[in-house]
């Protein structure tokens, strides 16, 4: 099996063969980010899809000075961002409701009706508040990067984290 | 709830969730569109400019004295002239003339040189170096100039270099800046700015060497080039080779016995280890993909070593900086 350096090489240099290897290897990860930033099944179908087209006119560029999988990563949040800016989409949420085998599909284990539930719930945020809540706090990203992504203040980022987490605390108590 | 609670709930969310359908033959078929399409506004953008670029082509080429009495076909050159297809321009010990490639370029004529015009064509701008020496440099993009000489022809790959050949057609090309393809029917060399090849007339260009290349080396690969040096100028070679000398073992790995390329590959790879994706079975099959991105990885380096010269000391290895 090819390592992800020599993939990512050959997908460099236009092999379609090595990228759609990259594509088995990172369409999870990239899915998974899409239906939460989007909130919705078909829009995160879209998303993902426009990620990987982006990707291959941008793999180039890349030059190994980050994991390739962080840098895959920035890379669908700015796409997944730039598509809502520049649509204005506000589309009605029905994420987990409308795939909740979506979930069913990733996952076993005891706390699993739990994960569902703050799923459905994250799906129902507004979106301001989500978009912070999935980049901060299911993704990793800091206020700082946020805040420079999504176009807002820092101090708007927090704001939208405190009540993202207010909203679903107060979903999974009812 | 409790801050703890949510925070385990949060964090055993997946990282990843496999799309409800396989999405790649979307991709493949919106990659697929947009390559067909990609080429249309491509191919009409070379149309026109090749259309400009016969228009605008002079059929003759301006030429300045610079020095001396240059000679254009039997006129001496006072000042400055024309050279048309077929004419030739002949310098003695004491003069030179400056050459105009059509708009591409300019050509330096040295002393105790001849150089014929040969083809003054927007896709061909072609002279004939019979001896002597030319200083050219062009800007265009890559294989519009060539010069023919008895040894092979050297192509322009978007360039500056030096061009010697003495009266029995054996010479040596110097690059300056860019690239040079020197070719003849059987023999091929690439030569790199900071490098060097030995041509010799009916054989065609020896092996590419750097600047700085070890006196031993450079005997080495002319034995094995034009003397029939065989196995012992091989050895010799690949002994004192160092990983800046890549380039001449690139070539060598495809010029030397079948029986002697796993050697000449072990210690090219040793040198400069090859990028990802060539593999030593397909290099010793001379596999043209394999050796193209070696070559891609040894120019590379080799071009980053020669602009930072005086600059940054780099890895001929690996071609980062050292710190």
């Amino acid at each position: 099996m090819a390592s992800p350096d020599d993939l990512v090489a050959r997908a460099q240099a236009g092999d379609q063969k090595a990228f759609r290897e990259l594509y088995r290897q990172h369409a999870g990860r990239v899915y998974a980010l899409c239906l939460r930033l989007t909130g919705s099944t078909s829009d995160a179908d879209e998303r993902t899809q426009d990620v990987f087209v982006r990707l291959w006119d941008k793999v180039k560029s890349f030059r190994g000075e980050s994991a390739f999988s962080s840098w895959l990563h920035r890379l669908a949040v700015n796409v997944v961002l730039n598509e809502r800016r520049t649509t204005g989409r506000r589309e009605q949420r029905v994420m987990i409701a409308e795939d909740p085998a979506a979930l069913e599909r990733n996952r076993g284990g005891s706390t699993e009706g739990l994960s569902i539930d703050l799923e459905r719930a994250i799906g129902e945020l507004p979106d301001g508040a989500r978009e912070v809540f999935v980049l901060y706090d299911i993704e990793g990203y800091g206020h700082a990067e946020i805040a420079s992504m999504v176009g807002i203040a820092e101090g708007t980022s927090k704001a939208q984290l405190f009540r993202a987490r207010k909203l679903l605390r107060e979903k999974l108590e009812r | 709830m409790n801050d703890k609670e949510f925070n385990d709930a949060v964090g055993r969310l997946p990282k990843s969730i496999e799309p409800p359908r396989d999405l790649w033959p979307d991709i493949e078929a919106r990659l697929n569109r947009r390559r067909r399409w990609y080429w249309v506004p491509l191919a009409a953008a070379a149309v026109l400019a090749g259309v400009w670029l016969v228009r605008s082509q002079p059929v003759s080429w301006d030429v300045t004295r610079l020095s001396g009495r240059p000679v254009v076909g039997t006129t001496a050159l006072t000042a400055s002239g024309r050279l048309r297809v077929g004419d030739s321009l002949w310098t003695d010990d004491s003069s030179r003339a400056l050459i105009a490639v059509g708009k591409i370029g300019r050509v330096e004529v040295l002393p105790d040189s001849r150089v014929q015009l040969v083809a003054a064509r927007a896709d061909e701008h072609r002279l004939a170096l019979a001896r002597g020496t030319i200083d050219a440099k062009v800007d265009a993009v890559p294989r519009l100039f060539f010069v023919d000489t008895p040894a092979g022809t050297a192509i322009d790959l978007g360039c500056a270099y030096t061009l010697h050949t003495d009266s029995l057609g054996n010479g040596v090309l110097h690059v300056t800046g860019g690239e040079v393809e020197f070719q003849t029917g059987s023999r091929m060399a690439r030569v790199p700015l900071g490098a060097l090849a030995q041509t010799r007339a009916a054989v065609g260009p020896g092996s590419p060497y750097v600047e700085d290349a070890p006196e031993p080396l450079i005997r080495a690969l002319v034995a094995f080039d034009f003397e029939k040096g065989g196995a012992r100028a091989t050895r010799t070679a690949l002994a004192v080779a160092r990983p800046q000398d890549a380039l001449s073992l690139w070539h060598l790995l495809q010029r030397v016995d079948p029986t002697l390329r796993a050697l000449v590959y072990d210690r090219l790879a040793s040198l400069v280890p090859p990028p990802p994706g060539v593999t030593r079975a397909a290099a010793l099959a001379l596999d043209s993909r394999a050796l193209e991105g070696y070559w891609t990885k040894i120019y590379r380096i080799h071009f980053r070593r020669m602009i930072l010269k005086g600059v940054k000391e780099i890895d001929p290895r690996t071609g980062t900086t050292v710190r």
